[in-house]
């Protein structure tokens, strides 16, 4: 894989975190005066269906051989996740000891009382969680008002995946900004030069796939989704008024549109999985991916692209501050679990530098600053680097993590997708999806003024 | 073999009847505040079948009766799964809502659409088929062939969804590559407006035309046939034949194939979450999967409930209307 340049002035950032790294491993816990024994005890985990998964199988043994508690883990569906973890924090259930979440339904868990606050844990074992080893934003993202949701351990990245040989034949860089990767992605679309290929994919499928890609463009288009939502506010939800009729609100979905030509057919149903797979497969050039979907691009079973890509941060436009997309799952402690003190000691093993480097290795996301710096990791995946440059230029509230922010991303991804088919134009969807999010946001008593 | 012994003792009539002497004492009691009122309970209650209906009548009663006015109930509340405010009484306001939400309308529309096009082309198809197997039932391969035939029936809808979104991938499906052999252009199939929502008619038809082929073919091959002799020698044409022997008496036959066909094709919901969840734009929305949303998605429970039992009433006049339809039809005949 190419690799790419470091911004020589972030030099001493990787050259810290390397030194507390080493720091910590020369100071390795000893985990049989840190863990209580919890012999014939089994500690259910309920989760993502991500590709890191089966990292738990290997992982999870060395904890039965340290506790004597065998860990269970299930794994759901995206939507299926949140709605088993809603329901079971409403019926108080102890079905599930551990609750892993999305960065998106914080506020929500955090609300409805889903979850412990696990702050006094944390300062409890400062010493092993190492809490400000984590990437900064995320750190945010797991904190609701005060209380510590769950402790991060799978943050994610969107990073610009490019075919580095392609480009490299029809002598082009890296795409930094919109206007690049919009030359590109009409460069490597219907070229006799690049037979068979297409410019981009993207996540238009109607629902949280486009509603979701909305979220991880406005700001690099130098807009806001709603008035007090940026990066740098102060407090991102103190109005929530919509602004998706803003011009900048307009051009993304006019972006998103424009490329459907640079697209492959079937485009307008393309979600997730579909795009990694095109690319995978060698029928794009280009595609936004989360970086859980790396591991995938550099198996050579499961990729032709191994070795012909590349990685750069979030393209952005020209003149505006990049926002690479942040999101990600935390770990929390669900509250009518009966065997917290078992969870937690769980959370706090899985999650600290050492097992968090294991499960890196395992091809789990990085989310800690002395792993995403780690030679050993970096050897393994060059990606990571990529994931180091953006994590410091993200923003925690990139899509809401407010109760309602599964409905807007939704109701987003409706308005977003009719524009895209057609059915009505750009700017009568996005006033419609910005007079239905502004009633809705009213309604459930944010600060939302008539005229946006 | 010694058969079973199926008929009941005299103690158990006995047991029966005191058992049931005993519910019309209750009964007596729990109706007490209402005088003079009969319900008929009591005779229920004193009746010998009685303690046989009971399981049949308090499974009725736990999983349709209770739910359904649970969710009558719910629907007049404000109540939001996420919210941790208790729900409140919204009256009449969660329905008002939804006759105003045009996404409500549009996905009434498309199931509306779904159902009678799926509805005609499965009959067409297996009133066809079913003409086919009687034409080839004394072939040794006929049982084979109707055992494959039928086999789509019995996959999971969600499977069947799943399926059908890898064969018609605009990009790596079978099905445009299989058309690019005989020179017809890549088609776009669940990923355009305008052919999404033909696309879940024709999965629908592929799942479920078996099901109105088996309930054709025992319908015609109940017709006698002496009745096909006489309409020979009188010189009747094959469509003459179809359209005044056959038609009209597997009419009563295939109504109530319909009538289970329409019910299913009002809850259709598996085929198109796995395939388009609705869209393009909201060219595939159907109403199970706009009442699913509300209630699993937005967790907004009272107006998803209202969603639910206004797709309830729909199905329950459809079905009604079918019945009387079905009952003036046997009237007649």
């Amino acid at each position: 894989m190419k690799k790419t340049h470091l911004n020589p002035l972030k030099l001493l950032i990787p050259i810290f975190c390397a030194a507390v790294a080493l720091y910590s491993q020369a100071q390795e816990t000893d985990w049989s005066k840190e863990l209580q024994k919890a012999d014939g005890k089994t500690l259910r985990v309920i989760m993502i269906q991500d590709p890191w998964v089966k990292g738990f199988d290997t992982i999870d043994k060395e904890f039965q051989k340290l506790t004597g508690a065998e860990v269970v883990v299930d794994s759901y569906s995206y939507d299926d996740l949140h709605q088993k973890e809603v329901l079971m924090g409403n019926n108080k259930s102890d079905s599930y000891d551990v609750v892993v979440l999305d960065s998106p339904w914080v506020g929500e868990f955090q609300q409805g009382g889903y979850v412990e606050n696990l702050k006094p844990s944390l300062e409890k074992d400062a010493k092993i969680v190492q809490w400000d080893d984590f990437v900064a934003t995320f750190r945010q993202v797991a904190d609701w008002k005060g209380s510590i949701i769950g402790v991060p351990f799978g943050a994610y990245f969107v990073l610009f995946n490019y075919r580095a040989d392609l480009f490299k034949e029809a002598g082009l860089s890296p795409a930094k900004t919109i206007e690049d990767l919009k030359t590109a992605a009409k460069t490597f679309t219907n070229n006799p030069k690049f037979p068979g290929g297409y410019g981009i994919g993207m996540n238009n499928q109607r629902g949280s796939a486009v509603g979701q890609a909305y979220f991880e463009y406005i700001y690099n288009f130098g807009g806001k989704p709603f008035a007090s939502m940026y990066p740098g506010s102060a407090d991102p939800y103190a109005d929530m008024t919509p602004q998706f009729t803003s011009p900048q609100s307009i051009e993304v979905v006019q972006f998103f549109k424009d490329l459907l030509q640079n697209e492959p057919p079937g485009a307008l149903n393309m979600a997730w999985d579909q795009r990694a797979n095109a690319f995978a497969t060698g029928r794009l050039s280009m595609a936004c991916l989360w970086s859980v979907r790396e591991p995938l691009l550099e198996d050579p079973s499961r990729s032709k692209v191994n070795g012909k890509f590349g990685t750069s941060v979030f393209p952005t436009k020209e003149g505006t501050k990049p926002v690479p997309p942040l999101g990600g799952w935390v770990m929390g402690i669900n509250t009518a679990s009966k065997q917290k003190d078992l969870a937690w000691d769980y959370i706090k093993w899985f999650t600290s530098p050492e097992t968090h480097k294991k499960f890196v290795l395992l091809g789990g996301p990085p989310s800690r600053i002395s792993t995403m710096q780690d030679p050993d990791v970096l050897k393994k995946s060059p990606w990571i680097q990529t994931v180091f440059e953006s994590q410091s230029q993200t923003f925690a509230d990139c899509r809401p993590r407010i109760p309602e922010s599964f409905q807007i991303i939704d109701k987003v991804g409706l308005h977003v997708s009719e524009a895209l088919q057609g059915q009505v134009s750009i700017e009568a969807a996005m006033k419609q999806a910005n007079e239905e999010i502004g009633a809705l946001l009213k309604k459930a008593g944010y600060k939302v003024s008539d005229t946006p | 073999m010694i058969a079973a012994d199926t008929r009941i003792s005299e103690s158990e009539v006995v047991m029966a009847r005191s058992l049931g002497k005993f519910l019309a004492r209750k009964s007596d009691i729990s109706l007490g505040f209402l005088p003079g009122f009969d319900f008929g309970w009591r005779r229920f209650f004193r009746h010998p079948a009685t303690p046989f209906l009971l399981p049949a009548v308090i499974y009725l009663f736990a999983l349709t009766i209770y739910p359904f006015f649970y969710s009558l109930g719910t629907s007049l509340l404000n109540f939001s799964l996420t919210s941790p405010r208790p729900p409140t009484f919204a009256g009449l306001s969660n329905y008002k809502n939804l006759f105003l939400d045009d996404l409500f309308f549009t996905a009434l529309l498309n199931t509306g659409l779904i159902t009678v096009a799926s509805v005609v082309i499965e009959f067409i198809i297996g009133f066809s088929i079913a003409h086919l197997f009687i034409a080839i039932a004394d072939i040794r391969a006929s049982h084979l062939l109707r055992t494959v035939f039928i086999l789509p029936m019995m996959v999971t809808p969600v499977v069947v969804g799943l399926l059908w979104s890898y064969i018609l991938d605009p990009l790596f499906g079978i099905m445009n590559f299989l058309l690019s052999l005989v020179g017809i252009p890549a088609q776009p199939w669940f990923s355009d407006a305008n052919t999404a929502l033909w696309a879940i008619v024709f999965v629908n038809v592929w799942q479920w035309s078996p099901f109105l082929m088996l309930i054709c073919l025992a319908a015609l091959v109940s017709i006698p046939r002496d009745l096909y002799e006489a309409a020979r020698i009188d010189g009747a044409r094959w469509y003459q034949i179809v359209m005044r022997i056959e038609l009209p008496l597997v009419r009563n036959t295939v109504l109530v194939g319909i009538i289970f066909r329409i019910i299913d094709n009002f809850r259709m919901f598996d085929i198109v979450f796995a395939s388009t969840r609705g869209g393009p734009g909201r060219s595939t929305e159907v109403i199970s999967l706009y009442a699913y949303r509300q209630i699993f998605q937005y967790f907004n429970a009272g107006y998803g409930a209202a969603a639910a039992v206004v797709v309830l009433l729909i199905a329950m006049i459809i079905t009604t209307v079918a019945a009387k339809l079905l009952q003036s039809e046997a009237y007649h005949a």
